[in-house]
């Protein structure tokens, strides 16, 4: 049977790349947007299934960044990684009224997306972003669907209408089941992204990305939390690089700066 | 006064959601597994409902009925990932704004502030909302209330959950303490296999340490227990000597081990993040300088 498959992709503010202004503040203007670590396997996994089972892999995203206006460009390439693994065409959503992004209102952009593009089977998600890390849009789609929810899923697979997985929990792995259409998040640890190769790369940009506002989805202006500024936390480091004409003089330096700092007893 | 709807799927998070609710809310009723809601304490609950934990969705379904009934200004649990989860889809159903690991909650009139961790770890943003609104605090933030029990437990009904558990596994424990260890030797993907840990294992006993591991050589490789795994979705560390072996510096996982007093960091590449993270970093191959140090070790320390 093939599937229509939807992933959920968040263009993120990476994590590894954070700038700040004055001395804590972080300039979220500054930082760049990237394909959320996590929701790289959610691409994979979809890309799996279709490689599998047929049919085709949408991948959406709403722009939760400002500025708007250049932040679009930025999330066009982050589709265009996913397209270049093997995703079939991408539809995303931007409009001030969503920025800053909030789960809430992510979430009902999404479902009334998800509700446009038609019959999808199967709704793919990373088990958070890198940047906001809340855990709760895959949950909140499914809600709003009115579709069964597997969180936190290290495996998946299709077959006979019905999705398997393993829900990694604190404390147990379960194994479940449940009839698609259905929505799945999907840990780090559930496949290993693949590596678009150049022709893939290129071709991706024959795909196409189709834009919506609210408007385009029927929707008005949600209300959300008021995201107030993000401080770094930070901790001065001595940052000593030890160095040494060999490995062994290298090792006398260590162990003298750990006596020294009293964190060894010689 | 402000009325929570506590709850939580797990039964061991019941002391430190208490200790929550009674410092955010006049009024309260728990959800929770019967173990659980048979201790609600009385001075901090008026009623107490008994539901099974199941599976998420079937658990927010019955949640979202006492809602309706009670109309709480907050609905309040602490972030396990089930209890995210429940927390999430209640929230989306109701339409409620949601706060995921929440940290310093504050109500004021009709407005709630708190702070979240984001951006890996490394940052923390503030934030505020109207009540009512969706609270998954945080672990470990607030001291467990420890209370007799006492109020009246009525049970509730799930729906027919939608998503079938077929089968449940424990996962392995082991008896480490890697949140309360003084010296820490963290091991990471520079590990060719889970045979080399010796190296790691061997340096961490000469040190009267314990082995701990970032989140691939935990759940990727599973070559340690989940007992080890140190980043903000593992165990937060605060020893005074970190020293991270073959890890590249993720801020997901260093932000787990910035109460550490002296971090030390063994790495190859010289350009890894870890080493702006490090008081003192040795830029080496680990397969070259641990014998090295491990020798060097057992001369000064007599061991
Ligand atoms: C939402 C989210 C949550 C996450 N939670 C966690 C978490 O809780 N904990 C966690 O750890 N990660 C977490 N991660 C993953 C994190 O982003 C990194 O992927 C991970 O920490 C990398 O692990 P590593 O440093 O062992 O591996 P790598 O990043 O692959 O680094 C390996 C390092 O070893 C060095 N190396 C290789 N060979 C040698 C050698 N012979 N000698 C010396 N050095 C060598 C390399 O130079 C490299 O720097 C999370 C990610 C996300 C998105």
């Amino acid at each position: 049977m093939p599937l229509n498959i939807a992933v959920l992709a968040k263009a993120s503010l990476d994590p590894n790349m954070i700038r700040t202004r004055g001395d804590s503040l972080v300039d979220i203007e500054a930082m760049p947007l990237a394909l959320s670590e996590y929701d790289k396997n959610a691409v994979e996994a979809a890309v799996q299934a279709k490689e599998k089972h047929g049919g085709k892999v949408y991948v959406l995203s709403v722009l939760t960044w400002p500025p708007a206006a250049r932040r679009v460009k930025e999330l066009e390439q982050v589709m265009r990684e996913a397209l270049a693994m093997g995703a079939d065409e991408a539809h995303v959503v931007v409009d001030e009224a969503l920025i800053p992004g909030d789960p809430l209102a992510t979430a009902e952009a999404f479902a009334a997306l998800i509700r446009k593009l038609g019959q999808v089977d199967l709704v793919v998600a990373g088990e958070a972003s890198m940047d906001m890390i809340s855990s709760q849009v895959a949950a909140r789609v499914a809600a709003l669907l009115d579709l069964p929810f597997i969180g936190f899923a290290r495996s998946l697979e299709i077959g006979d209408g019905r999705v398997r997985a393993v829900r990694d929990l604190e404390d147990r792995l379960e194994t479940v089941e449940a009839p698609l259409p259905a929505v799945v998040s999907v840990t780090g640890e559930a496949n290993k992204p693949r590596i678009p190769t150049l022709i893939q790369v290129r071709r991706a940009f024959r795909k196409p990305i189709n834009r919506y506002s609210l408007a385009d989805l029927g929707l008005e202006p949600p209300a959300k939390p008021e995201l107030g500024e993000i401080r770094v936390l930070t901790v001065s480091r001595k940052n000593i690089i030890l160095e040494g004409d060999n490995l062994e003089e290298i090792a006398e330096k260590l162990i003298d700066a750990l006596i020294k700092e009293g964190v060894i007893k010689a | 006064m402000v009325k929570a709807l506590a709850f939580t799927m797990e039964p061991g998070l019941v002391a430190e959601l208490a200790s929550h609710t009674r410092r955010l809310a006049g009024e309260a009723v728990l959800v929770a597994p019967k173990e659980a809601a048979s201790k609600a304490p009385a001075g901090v609950y008026t009623k107490a409902y008994i539901l099974e934990a199941g599976d998420p969705a079937a658990f927010a379904a019955a949640l979202e009925k006492v809602y309706n009934e009670y109309k709480p200004d907050i609905v309040l649990t602490i972030a396990s990932k089930n209890n995210t989860t429940a927390a999430a889809l209640l929230a989306a159903k109701l339409r409620l704004p949601m706060l995921t690991e929440a940290l310093e909650p504050r109500i004021e009139g009709s407005t709630l502030t708190a702070k979240r961790r984001v951006l890996g770890g490394r940052a923390e943003a503030s934030y505020r909302a109207q009540l009512p609104a969706v609270l998954s605090l945080a672990r470990g933030a607030a001291e467990p209330l420890q209370e007799a029990g006492g109020v009246e437990a009525q049970p509730l009904e799930a729906p027919q959950p939608r998503v079938t558990l077929l089968e449940s596994k424990e996962k392995v424990r082991e008896a480490v303490n890697l949140e309360e260890a003084e010296i820490v030797v963290g091991v990471g993907r520079g590990f060719r296999s889970r045979e080399d840990l010796k190296l790691a294992e061997e340096l961490a006993q000469l040190l009267g340490g314990v082995v701990g591991a970032s989140r691939p050589i935990v759940a990727d490789y599973g070559w340690l227990s989940e007992d080890r795994w140190i980043g903000i979705s593992g165990k937060k560390i605060r020893p005074k000597l970190y020293i991270a072996i073959g890890i590249s510096g993720a801020p997901q996982h260093m932000a787990a081990a910035m109460d550490s007093k002296i971090i030390v960091a063994v790495n190859k590449d010289k350009n890894a993040p870890i080493f702006q993270y490090a008081d003192y970093g040795v830029v080496a191959d680990l397969y070259q300088f641990l014998p090295v140090l491990i020798k060097k070790l057992r001369e000064r320390l007599n061991r």
